[in-house]
């Protein structure tokens, strides 16, 4: 079990890695690039100006921006030229590529191109704020959905299971943007009801419970958007597998030997409904974490979806390329997760086995 | 149980909601930033919200005076005074205050400003932008005589000179470079370093120290001389700045405007969705929402409850919501098919469509209250009828097919527009112009994308037509960035520039009499209308909703559209109100 958890732990560091590299190598064939960003517009004249920037000047403001941020060396070990011989040109370790994977193995993710600061204290400061919120909605999504999906397996009919499935259904198809700004517009608006709070900050001075409190109350809206949006995707297919495993015969023998239905389906028909939802559930998991950029926004968090995001925007390669082996990884760790917990679930799924 | 377990947690909530009384005169003032700054480097300052905070940490030697729209001295005690030197120097001779000092009491003396211009032709330091705006000062001549007087020579002439000399901040020389390395270089000899040759040792040192420095997350390293120091910068989230309690501008009776700072401490919020902003300052959370939506200024004055509550301001921007022409391509390089398309766009309709009536048409790129705007030309208006004759004339024919011809040529005249994704007014002028085309028989194709890949695509001239603004000010009325030839590959996007359009830009700029430069300007101005490069639609307007409360609060057209430092609560007066 050991060596097959090493195993799997060494591919999934060599994929992530792979995955890395290719971002690092496209983001910088895209069209534009930091520099547009980072230099101001050549036609904007709010500013008095006395000369007329040509476009060779702009395009040395621009090479003298690339220099500065380390772009001025060749993107990889060898590049195919331009010209029309279309010669090879091997540039040895003189090359950003290189310098970026040495200083990975330090450990070292590079420096934002837009403040200079290490990309493993911006990741870090932005994974304070998502971390907690991401894992708290899959924790309490995954708990609701258990609940919610051995209620509502249990017998067909009666119309709360139905408005329920209804609601459900109604809230997988809505877009996150369109729910977290509903929710917004409900709980935390003085014309309708003004129940929480969406962007304000802790009042100065605020001691350590009150900060508690504070957060607390800032994190209800996006928690709440975010299990909302989790809940019909866990729950929707658990019921389905509930239902089918009731029909199987074991679950058949197990009512006919006088048990009830929702001791069956609790005890005998969830531990094997529950392997696609625990698959759903380590799926979500780095999405939850790179892709809360929508809520991040409306709720104003600085967290890591919003700093992708903006990276990505500004041609921050560093946080770019940072940000997707932090994803890759956690999707990877995440099918790493979702087989453990297989094996935990169903011990004829080992590997010894 | 389970009651006492909601009841904690409700108090719990909304002692967490609830602000403790505070004095008003002393509570801050929190306004909306839809961005962070993102860095606070004085040299690399990339968006508003970093010229913004700049601005509180820093002084320049002119800075704008929002009452007036124009720039007032600042560190220096008066403007320039300048002296032209045979056809292309103008020779700036500055004063600074007696009483400016650096935070740590040392006062602000003619070699910082030197110093600062040197700094800014460091190579390895994000000075890009400051090379190219700053490169036309040359030299700068210290006065042996007073420390606080120097000379500016400046390789340019015109009005605008005076104000671009002084719109930088100044550092401290004595903290980056303490041993006056710099001051053996001289700015000329930086400025003109070949870019093969390896830095002065003396650069490279200060270059290493500049970074060591980290300005960019600790700008409190550096003394500045400006009103307020930063207490704390939570990233994306907030940003918080107090008063210094001796603030040198002080002592200055009676206090330019521009030396004013009245709020003790300032909070900007980070708040990048406009609805999310909207609620907040309904909650109070805010109390400046600067660069209102016309659509939620729309809902806010609407709201019985919001105009109790706060003040709506508006005033029109010299930012030009503008359409141009690529004229390098061979439909469009004829100028009355160019005339004939801009008579299918209907700016009274979009700018009601798009900004509520708010905002003002122009004839031009100068806006309406300008005294160099040609009020005998008539504001461009949506006359399809026109634009077929217009294309005629330009020698297109309406084929059976219903789509125009070339003779001899067997393509159909049909563009593509490109913008900015994101803007939701740059799609209703794309909208409404296709639209219009359609019933005229010309295809358009709308091309939006996103800011950085919609440059690259503009900058290669990969376009027909492009919306974009195009930010203008009160200050000057250089359109040579915009329109002259040498511009083409940098700002002059639309490939236009002749000879004799070169020669009235530059005469435009440069003129110092005022008559004769509203002459050129209105042959500008009538030059640009028959050309077509660019279509100036309308200048867009600023909305500021603040809180009702708020005294001295001053709204510009300029950016940011306010002015921070002059607003305060009624309890600076008498400071026994307490905040609501």
């Amino acid at each position: 079990m050991a060596g097959w958890l090493l195993a799997r732990l060494g591919r999934a560091m060599v994929a992530a890695w792979a995955i890395a590299s290719l971002v690092f190598i496209s983001s910088r064939l895209l069209p534009g690039g930091p520099e547009q960003a980072l230099l101001a517009d050549a036609s904007d004249y709010s500013r008095p100006t006395t000369t007329v920037r040509s476009g060779a000047s702009q395009q040395a403001a621009q090479q003298a921006v690339r220099e500065r941020l380390g772009l001025g060396l060749p993107v990889f070990y060898f590049t195919r030229s331009a010209q029309p011989a279309q010669a090879w040109h091997w540039h040895g370790t003189a090359n950003q590529y290189h310098r970026w994977a040495l200083g990975l193995l330090r450990g070292n993710l590079g420096y934002s191109y837009r403040d200079g600061q290490p990309v493993v204290v911006l990741l870090g400061q932005a994974l304070t704020y998502t971390l907690p919120l991401a894992l708290t909605a899959a924790a309490l999504g995954g708990a609701l959905a258990l609940g919610l999906g051995l209620y509502l397996a249990r017998a067909p009919g009666g119309w709360v299971r139905q408005a329920a499935l209804a609601l459900l259904s109604a809230l997988q198809v809505t877009p996150l943007f369109l729910l977290a700004l509903a929710l917004l517009l409900a709980l935390a608006n003085p014309d309708f009801l003004d129940l929480l709070p969406a962007a304000g900050q802790a009042p100065p001075g605020a001691t350590g419970g009150q900060l508690v409190g504070y957060w607390l109350a800032r994190s209800a809206l996006p928690l709440l958007g975010l299990v909302l949006s989790l809940l019909p995707v866990l729950t929707l297919p658990l019921v389905a597998a509930l239902r089918h495993e009731a029909q199987a015969d074991y679950a058949t023998t197990a009512r006919a030997k006088g048990l009830s239905a929702a001791w069956v389906l609790r005890r005998h028909a969830l531990p094997n409904a529950l392997l696609p939802l625990l698959t759903t559930l380590t799926d979500l998991l780095p999405t939850l974490l790179a892709g809360t950029v929508v809520v991040e926004v409306l709720f104003a968090l600085p967290g890591s979806g919003r700093l992708l995001a903006e990276a990505a925007a500004a041609h921050d390669y560093p946080v770019v390329v940072a940000g997707v082996l932090f994803t890759a990884a956690a999707r990877l760790l995440g099918l790493l997760l979702a087989d453990v917990l297989y094996f935990v679930v169903d011990p004829r799924l080992r590997p010894a086995a | 149980m389970r009651y006492f377990l909601l009841g904690g947690l409700l108090t719990l909530l909304l002692s967490a909601c609830s602000t403790s009384p505070v004095t008003q005169g002393l509570a801050p003032i929190t306004t909306r930033w839809a961005r962070d700054p993102e860095t606070l480097d004085p040299l690399a300052v990339p968006n508003q919200s970093a010229i913004d905070a700049t601005n509180l940490l820093h002084l320049a030697l002119l800075q704008i005076d929002y009452q007036r729209n124009e720039y007032a001295p600042a560190l220096a005690q008066a403007l320039p005074q300048a002296h032209l030197v045979g056809d292309s120097l103008t020779i700036l001779d500055y004063q600074l205050r007696e009483a400016a000092t650096w935070d740590d009491g040392h006062p602000v003396l003619a070699t910082d400003v030197d110093f600062t211009l040197k700094l800014m032709q460091c190579p390895g330091l994000p000075n890009e932008n400051n090379r190219a705006q700053f490169g036309f000062i040359r030299q700068v001549r210290l006065d042996p005589a007073n420390p606080r007087r120097f000379t500016l020579v400046c390789r340019s002439q015109g009005p605008e000179t005076i104000t671009a000399s002084g719109d930088f901040s100044v550092l401290p020389e004595a903290s980056l470079d303490p041993a006056h390395t710099l001051r053996r270089l001289p700015l000329a000899a930086l400025q003109d370093w070949p870019a093969a040759r390896p830095p002065a040792p003396a650069v490279q040192a200060l270059v290493q120290r500049y970074q060591r420095a980290n300005l960019a997350r600790q700008p409190n390293n550096l003394p500045g001389c400006g009103a307020y120091r930063l207490t704390t910068w939570d990233t994306n989230r907030q940003l918080r700045f107090r008063r210094k309690a001796h603030w040198w501008a002080d002592k200055l009776r009676p206090a330019p405007f521009v030396l004013q700072a009245r709020p003790q401490e300032l909070v900007f919020a980070v708040l990048p969705d406009d609805a999310a902003a909207a609620l907040a300052l309904r909650r109070h959370d805010i109390d400046v929402y600067p660069q209102v939506p016309a659509r939620i200024f729309k809902q806010l004055q609407a709201s019985p409850a919001a105009q109790r509550d706060f003040s709506f301001y508006t005033a029109s921007s010299y930012d030009i919501l503008s359409v141009g022409f690529n004229t390098r391509r061979a439909a469009l390089r004829d100028k009355l098919t160019r005339q004939a398309l801009s008579r299918l766009f209907d700016p009274a309709s979009l700018l009601l469509a798009t900004q509520l009536g708010q905002g003002s048409r122009t004839v031009g790129l100068l806006p309406p209250g300008s005294p160099f705007y040609n009020d005998s030309l008539p504001l461009p208006a949506y006359a399809p009828t026109q634009a077929a004759t217009l294309l005629r004339q330009a020698g297109w024919q309406r084929a059976a097919d219903g789509h125009w011809r070339q003779p001899g040529t067997a393509a159909p005249l049909a563009l593509a527009m490109r913008y900015r994704a994101e803007e939701t007014t740059f799609a209703t002028v794309g909208l409404q112009f296709q639209a219009a085309a359609a019933q005229l028989g010309i295809p358009v194709t709308l091309l939006p994308a996103e800011n950085s890949v919609n440059t690259s695509q503009l900058e290669a001239g990969n376009f027909d037509l492009y919306i974009r603004l195009v930010k203008g000010s009160p200050f000057g009325v250089n359109f040579a960035t915009l329109l002259h030839s040498q511009a083409i590959g940098g700002g002059n996007i639309t490939g236009f520039g002749r000879p004799d359009t070169d020669r009235l830009l530059v005469a435009a700029a440069t003129e110092g009499s005022p008559r004769r430069k509203r002459l050129l300007l209105r042959r500008l101005q009538v030059m640009l209308r028959e050309e077509m490069p660019i279509l100036p639609l309308f200048f867009m307007p600023y909305r500021l909703a603040a809180s009702r409360q708020l005294r001295h609060v001053v709204a510009s057209g300029l950016k940011p559209g306010y002015a921070i430092m002059s607003l305060g609560w009624p309890a600076a007066d008498s400071p026994s109100t307490s905040k609501p």
